[in-house]
């Protein structure tokens, strides 16, 4: 069993309940001011995701999000303002069509699509936020640890019997 | 000798003799009865070994970067190449004055070792050159092939076999770095994986590390692929690289199409480098 890093994953071991690690990362003109907001006004959400802010989600480099999957990371949310809406004018209109690729090219390569999401969310929407973070916790819990993602022997053992043939 | 070896020959003589280009990049025979390498001629003597025949299967393009010092470059230039000077020209690495483009309309090639028509040639879009200074030959019908058929017969398995499959790819991955070195979109002076101080790669040797440059080096030029299968040729493990290559420009074109490919135009943004306002919005 891994090492406990916070309270509150020493907590979850003790109950044997799965506690996963989320990434998200917030633009810091929106989604990380909605998360300030979520805040303010009190409202629950799980302590399950680490908030990275970022300049803008125009700034993530998918390079980020594949290494903080392989690193210990069960999900990865990737948030910006709304298109039309950056702060740089256009920083997300990149970040979408760069994630829209890179999202298919990961589940292609057999990853679930719920580790890997994408939201936008302006700074006046603490209940997006707040329901984004609940839903794709709970979507990241459903699935488990990223090593329950690890092929079965069965599958494995096929695949080997016909190689050669793709 | 054939009837394109001949007026290569011949071409390649007259312009190195009149001082038009420094250097030709061509082919020339090997050892074996049908070994050919990327060959660089610059003298008209050197130009009598040039070869072009089925079994030319390197891409002979990007040798033309590295000799740019010398002057004006020629190249022997099929669909591939053709579209891969496109690719340096909208890379800003080369400039349309400073290469001699002789098209050579391409019958397909082989390898050498079965005799099979070559992978990347079976998934070929353009045998004719797309630009040209002059053409040597007549020009051959366009292929009609599908090129996503072997990507659609893969999709058909299910995110396991897919995430099993890869994994096993990423596992038999070696991490030459031949698929980099070999492709055409890839100029960068100081890649990503060679960054020491960023550390964007691992030391360790694990399949981890090894799908991490895998797709990196996949996204990295997925925009702006050429379709060549330079990579896929060049692998020493025989991985199905363009598998990936396939998958980003096919989503690509329905995404944000249509888009005919990388290289097919000498200018224009690439597709993950622009953007319109009423792109498709998925993420709501």
């Amino acid at each position: 069993m891994p090492i406990a890093e916070t309270a509150h994953e020493a907590q979850g071991q003790a109950n044997e309940e799965f506690r996963p690690k989320i990434l998200a990362f917030c633009c810091n003109w929106c989604t990380y001011a909605g998360a300030d907001l979520a805040g303010l006004n009190r409202m629950n959400y799980p302590a399950d995701v680490k908030v990275l802010r970022v300049p803008c989600s125009g700034r993530v480099n998918p390079q980020h999000v594949l290494r903080a999957l392989q690193d210990g990371c069960d999900g990865v949310l990737v948030c910006g303002c709304h298109p039309g809406d950056c702060h740089y004018s256009t920083g997300n209109y990149y970040a979408k069509r760069r994630m829209m690729v890179f999202k298919r090219l990961l589940e292609f390569e057999g990853l679930p699509p719920e580790r890997f999401q994408i939201r936008w969310i302006s700074g006046s929407e603490a209940g997006k936020f707040r329901d984004t973070i609940v839903q794709v916790t709970d979507d990241i819990k459903k699935l488990g640890p990223m090593a329950a993602d690890e092929p079965s022997q069965a599958v494995v053992a096929a695949l080997r019997a016909k190689e050669g043939e793709l | 000798m054939n009837d394109a070896t001949q007026i290569v020959r011949e071409r390649a003589t007259a312009l190195l003799a009149d001082g038009t280009v420094a250097a030709v990049v061509g082919w020339a025979a090997g050892r074996g009865d049908h070994d050919r390498h990327v060959f660089v001629a610059r003298t008209p003597e050197e130009a009598a070994l040039l070869v072009a025949d089925q079994y030319c299967g390197a891409l002979a393009a990007k040798r033309v970067l590295s000799l740019l010092d010398e002057g004006k470059i020629a190249l022997v230039a099929r669909g591939c190449e053709s579209r891969a000077v496109n690719r340096f020209m909208a890379d800003r690495q080369l400039k349309r004055d400073q290469v001699h483009v002789i098209g050579w309309p391409c019958p397909g090639m082989l390898d050498p070792a079965t005799g099979d028509a070559l992978k990347r040639c079976t998934e070929c879009q353009r045998r004719n050159p797309v630009l040209s200074d002059e053409v040597v030959g007549d020009p051959v019908p366009e292929p009609e092939l599908d090129r996503f058929a072997e990507l659609e017969r893969f999709e058909q398995k299910t995110p396991e076999e897919r995430r099993a499959f890869f994994q096993d790819m990423y596992e038999s991955c070696i991490r030459c770095y031949a698929c980099r070195n070999a492709c055409p979109c890839c100029t960068c002076r100081v890649c990503f994986v060679d960054q020491e101080r960023v550390g964007w790669m691992g030391e360790e040797f694990t399949a981890d590390q090894a799908r991490y440059y895998g797709t990196v080096r996949a996204f990295h030029t997925g925009d702006r692929c050429i379709e060549c299968g330079e990579c896929q040729r060049v692998c020493p493990q025989h991985l199905p690289l363009m598998l990936l290559m396939h998958k980003q420009v096919r989503d690509i074109d329905g995404l944000f199409g249509p888009y005919p490919g990388g290289g097919m135009e000498p200018e224009g943004p690439d597709p993950l480098r622009t953007y319109h306002t009423d792109d498709l919005e998925e993420f709501m």
